[in-house]
């Protein structure tokens, strides 16, 4: 049983009682009428081969306020593009699969390139980018709403929930994220826990109050996949293509909109995500480049808006961080003992220290390059550059969906 | 002079006779070796074709068999490990009948050991599969019956059978594996045994009391509404 | 003419020779009805005299090997004006052990023996009675066989006077999903009693379903949607109430819901070509006096049946979340945990449940039986909540409420019609 508490910077909207599906999924046919809502899907083939994705294309055949279902397929040769077509079949809304090895798609990249925009590399970032200007070409939707393919406790709720604040046209908010808690028997969100939070805390000691470092500490889950949107922001929006994709968002929602009109809503009870990167083996590879990104993007939001960054502010953010992360994990330790959660206290220190290389790593190569940008350009510019890239895109996309 | 010539080479003659027969034993062993991984590999190709064909993993899905290999953290396709399990079979079977032609007759020996032993390597596989899914198929059957007259330990007594039909088909197989066959039969009667004679005790001693609140909680009811409902569900 | 079947004993050739052509044929199966039967034989020949005296009639009992007298009953009720012919049909031991819900094991291998006799003597309207009838009135012959003969109908349903609580798998399931499907709102389609003409009772004999579940225990559903799906011109009868003998209480109502919905689905995978296209649904024509529905007050014990369905929750959840996905899942969970006095199963999760189960039996998720008895908690809570909330209501309330749950089922239909592959 959650409790009813605001932070006060952005809007939480908790579950609260045990409300009703079915009103929620009515409402929403309702609204999306006036409001019509595009889901977008970034995956990857394997997906299609997991144990998630039956699930979530059971529980979308049921779902009737969607406009349309954007899928950006990646890592999937032709055959695999058909039998992911196959899959998707039983949903009755319109289902639109960029396959991004195709020739079309590739071509369309290739357009993004000669003509000097750097779209970066493969990833959630990229593709997430192309589907919103899709989307965008087609003007039949007012928002999108995207998650992840790889949830395996996924329900009809979840989407409803996420759409939901910011379809309701009486509500007036622009963007609205997702946040849960990461529990099987034990605490999971690493990241989130030990990094980013303690991270943005020692950041506010350091740098005294900020509004940018106010409002990502007032995200309860800000690495969370999962987040809704109104067309606007996808077009004037510039989104990192690494790591640091859903800080970055972050920080474009928070430069470009009052924090009023952003929310955060609880949707899920118990939500479990197959995440094939942190394995314990390779976990420090990813772990590190996904440490550096994030804090690559939160070191240049904060020099965007004014902060001065120093050697001695980056020595006296790693021993800051170091602090606070160690009082984090004793806070968590409590936590999962009066749950009954699995907590590994060597693990977590563990993990602390090998975050602390990778920020002391970022703030190297920050300093070295301040200006590297792995920001996708915003669709207004490359539409100013390429005016008819909106058309090629819709025909590349209607083409291979033929 | 010439003794002690002959002394030098008749040991050194003897063994290059010995090696001479040896020899082309050597090579069939290595021919036989040779075709067989040649064979192996082709026919794990070939049937990994024929399962896809068939739609061997999703027929292994819906019967719960990759359920299993997941739980023993066994994350390759059911097809693939189905071929792969063919493939070493048949590598074995070259290894065995290859070390024959080598026509030593302790390696003999062990040979037929071995392939006496196949038959029951494939009947005990039988019982698993079959014992696995009729276990299955029974415990739901108890399951549902259960739940539906409401009975409210009905996912427990269903999981209590399941256990114990599992626990009789390991012992089937064990018996037919022959392993420490008079181990099993013995533990196997003690469990069985000891179980009988726990839940006697429980029942009609120890637990008396809660054995007594769970009957009376099952029949209560039906003496209270012993008037039926009057409504036709047809 | 050449018998196409054994299934005649001599005599029954002699008999069928002798008679030679018939105009009405009306069938009674019988198993055990010593009781009743001879009632039913009596109304049904005071029906055919007083209303269809200028026409050969010919009554055909045949009895699945009844021990307690039933043929000689028949035998001795009969007229000796009247053509009776009696017969046994074949029953396969398993009938015997598998009581159908109807009473009569293998009711299908003795429709076929009467479609035979139809089909032989060149009969222009049939119709088949149940033997258990303590309420069957010479009228009911009339209501079955003139809409055949004087409408050219090929299919007469019944409409039964029923209390407003009763039926309920057919209210809850087979006819909302049979409208829906079908396009046709037949009201009462598993009813037991019907009139059909000789060249439906042909074109069922064409139809190779004597060896399966449909003989066993499914002929009543099979015969309305085969009627149906292959453009017979159907209609309906007001026959007034259906007082039968009680049936074995101790008929177990998820094999009673197994029988009639396992046969429901198997017919939609015969007929799946027909259903998909249909959109929207027909009224059908309804001949006879309107009956109100009952409204007397009957005792039902809603407290023990959401207990059931608490405790299937309990112990099918698993399945359950499995057929029905996490989403519709979820809302059942929220029920259960609903107090009794403020439990409501909405209509539309009513109506997607009975699809998605409709998808994993053409899916094949689980064993059909195992399948289609995990649902009986399910259509048990719904039953409650509708008890619930129709005890104060009117014949016409409640049927209003049935009307909204079959627009709900034809609301849905393109999310089944889209995820059958």
């Amino acid at each position: 049983m959650s409790d009813f508490y605001q932070t006060g910077i952005i809007t939480t909207l908790h579950q609260l009682g045990k409300p009703s599906l079915e009103r929620l999924e009515s409402e929403l046919y309702g609204f999306s009428k006036v409001r019509p809502i595009a889901l977008v899907l970034p995956s990857l083939y394997s997906e299609f081969e997991g144990p998630a994705m039956p699930g979530i294309v059971q529980e979308l055949a049921k779902v009737k306020y969607l406009n349309e279902i954007v899928l950006v397929l990646d890592n999937a040769s032709e055959k695999e593009f058909q039998k992911v077509r196959e899959f998707m079949s039983p949903i009755s809304t319109d289902v639109r699969i960029i396959h991004n090895d195709g020739k079309r798609i590739s071509e369309i990249y290739e357009t993004f390139a000669r003509n000097g925009f750097n779209v970066g590399e493969r990833g959630k970032g990229r593709s997430a980018w192309l589907s919103y200007g899709y989307v965008l070409a087609r003007r039949r939707s007012d928002i999108i709403a995207l998650h992840d393919c790889d949830i395996v406790t996924y329900s009809r709720e979840l989407l409803a929930r996420l759409c939901y604040p910011v379809v309701n046209p009486n509500l007036d908010y622009v963007f609205c994220k997702g946040y849960y808690s990461r529990i099987s028997n034990k605490m999971n969100g690493r990241v989130t826990r030990l990094l980013v939070t303690p991270l943005v805390r020692s950041l506010q000691q350091l740098v005294g109050p900020h509004n940018f470092l106010a409002f990502l500490d007032s995200f309860r889950y800000p690495l969370a996949g999962e987040f809704c949107m109104t067309t606007d922001l996808a077009r004037v929006n510039r989104i990192p293509w690494d790591w640091g994709l859903e800080v970055g968002s972050l920080a474009e929602v928070h430069r470009n909109y009052s924090p009023r009109r952003v929310c955060q809503v609880d949707i899920a009870a118990n939500y479990d995500h197959k995440h094939q990167v942190l394995s314990a083996d390779d976990a420090s590879k990813g772990l590190m480049k996904m440490t550096v990104d994030i804090c690559k993007s939160i070191f240049r939001t904060l020099a965007s808006e004014g902060v001065v960054f120093s050697d001695g502010l980056f020595k006296s953010l790693l021993v800051s961080y170091l602090r606070q992360a160690e009082d984090t994990i004793m806070k968590y330790e409590a936590d999962a003992a009066i749950n009954g959660l699995k907590f590994d206290r060597h693990e977590e220190a563990m993990a602390v220290e090998a975050f602390t290389r990778a920020i002391g790593m970022a703030t190297q190569v920050f300093m070295e390059n301040p200006m590297a940008t792995p920001l996708i350009p915003n669709w207004n510019r490359v539409t100013s550059a390429i005016p008819d890239i909106f058309e090629m895109l819709q025909i590349a996309v209607d083409a291979d969906n033929k | 002079m010439e003794d002690f010539i002959n002394l030098i080479l008749e040991p050194l003659k003897e063994l290059f006779l010995k090696f001479k027969v040896f020899v082309p034993n050597l090579l069939a062993m290595l021919v036989i070796l040779f075709i067989g991984i040649l064979l192996a590999l082709v026919l794990k190709r070939f049937l990994a074709k024929f399962l896809a064909a068939i739609n061997f993993d999703s027929w292994s899905d819906r019967m719960g068999f990759t359920k299993l290999m997941r739980k023993g953290d066994l994350w390759s396709k059911p097809s693939a490990t189905l071929g792969e399990a063919v493939f070493w079979l048949l590598i074995i079977v070259t290894l065995m009948s290859g070390l024959n032609a080598l026509q030593i007759t302790a390696i003999d020996q062990l040979v037929n050991q071995f392939f006496s032993y196949i038959p029951r390597i494939f009947s005990a596989a039988m019982i698993l599969t079959i014992g696995y899914l009729l276990s299955g198929f029974i415990s739901r059957t108890v399951l549902i019956a259960a739940a539906n007259s409401g009975f409210h330990y009905a996912k427990l007594l269903a999981k209590a059978v399941h256990t114990l039909l599992i626990m009789l088909i390991l012992a089937m197989i064990m018996e037919q594996l022959q392993i420490a066959p008079s181990i099993v039969l013995a533990a196997f009667s003690i469990i069985f045994g000891g179980i009988v004679i726990a839940l006697a005790i429980a029942f009609g001693v120890g637990g008396i009391n809660a054995a007594r609140r769970i009957i009376e909680k099952e029949t209560m009811p039906k003496r209270e509404d012993e008037t039926k409902d009057e409504i036709e569900h047809i | 003419m050449a018998m196409k079947t054994t299934t005649f004993r001599t005599e029954v050739h002699e008999q069928l020779e002798h008679i030679g052509q018939a105009d009405i044929i009306v069938g009674i199966p019988s198993f055990n009805n010593a009781r009743t039967i001879g009632h039913v034989v009596r109304a049904v020949q005071g029906g055919l005299a007083k209303y269809f005296p200028e026409c050969k009639s010919v009554i055909v009992n045949s009895d699945g090997g009844s021990s307690d007298g039933t043929t000689d009953v028949v035998h001795n009720s009969s007229i000796d004006d009247f053509s009776a012919i009696l017969l046994h049909h074949r029953v396969s031991p398993i009938s015997k052990i598998a009581f159908p819900y109807s009473g009569i094991p293998g009711k299908g291998s003795a429709f076929r023996t009467i479609f035979e006799i139809a089909e032989v003597l060149g009969a222009k309207a049939c119709a088949v009675v149940d033997s258990d009838l303590r309420s069957i009135t010479p009228e009911w012959v009339e209501l079955l066989v003139t809409p055949v003969l004087k409408g050219g109908y090929d299919y007469v349903s019944p409409l039964y006077h029923r209390h407003k609580f009763d039926g309920t798998i057919t209210n809850s399931i087979v006819y909302p999903l049979t409208r829906a499907l079908y396009g046709k709102r037949v009201r009462q389609p598993i009813g037991g009693d019907f009139g059909f003409s000789g060249s439906l009772a042909q074109f069922y004999l064409t139809k190779d379903v004597w060896q399966t579940d449909v003989a066993r225990f499914g002929i009543d559903i099979w015969m309305t949607t085969t009627a149906i799906a292959n453009g017979f011109k159907v209609t309906q009868s007001f026959l007034g109430a259906k007082i039968h003998d009680a049936k074995d209480p101790g008929a177990d109502l998820s094999s009673m819901l197994y029988q009639v919905v396992s046969t429901t689905f198997e017919l939609m995978e015969t007929y799946a070509e027909v259903w998909m296209p249909i959109q929207g649904t027909e009224p059908v024509p309804a001949f006879g006096f309107e009956y109100t529905v009952g409204l007397e007050p009957v005792n039902v014990n809603t407290g023990r049946m959401l207990n059931i369905f608490r405790e299937g929750l309990r112990n099918l959840g698993e399945i359950w979340l499995d057929i029905l996905g996490a989403g519709d899942f979820g809302e059942v969970e929220k029920l259960g945990a609903l107090p009794d006095s403020e439990f409501h199963f909405p209509i539309g999760l009513w109506a997607q449940v009975v699809y998605d189960y409709a998808l994993a039996f053409h899916k094949r998720k689980l064993p059909a039986e195992h399948l289609i008895k995990s649902m009986t908690p399910l259509y048990i809570g719904k039953t409650a909540s509708f008890i619930m909330e129709a005890r104060e209501m009117g014949q016409q309330e409640a049927d209003a409420e049935i009307e909204k749950l079959c627009l709900e089922f034809e609301k849905r239909k393109d999310y089944l019609v889209t995820n059958w592959k």
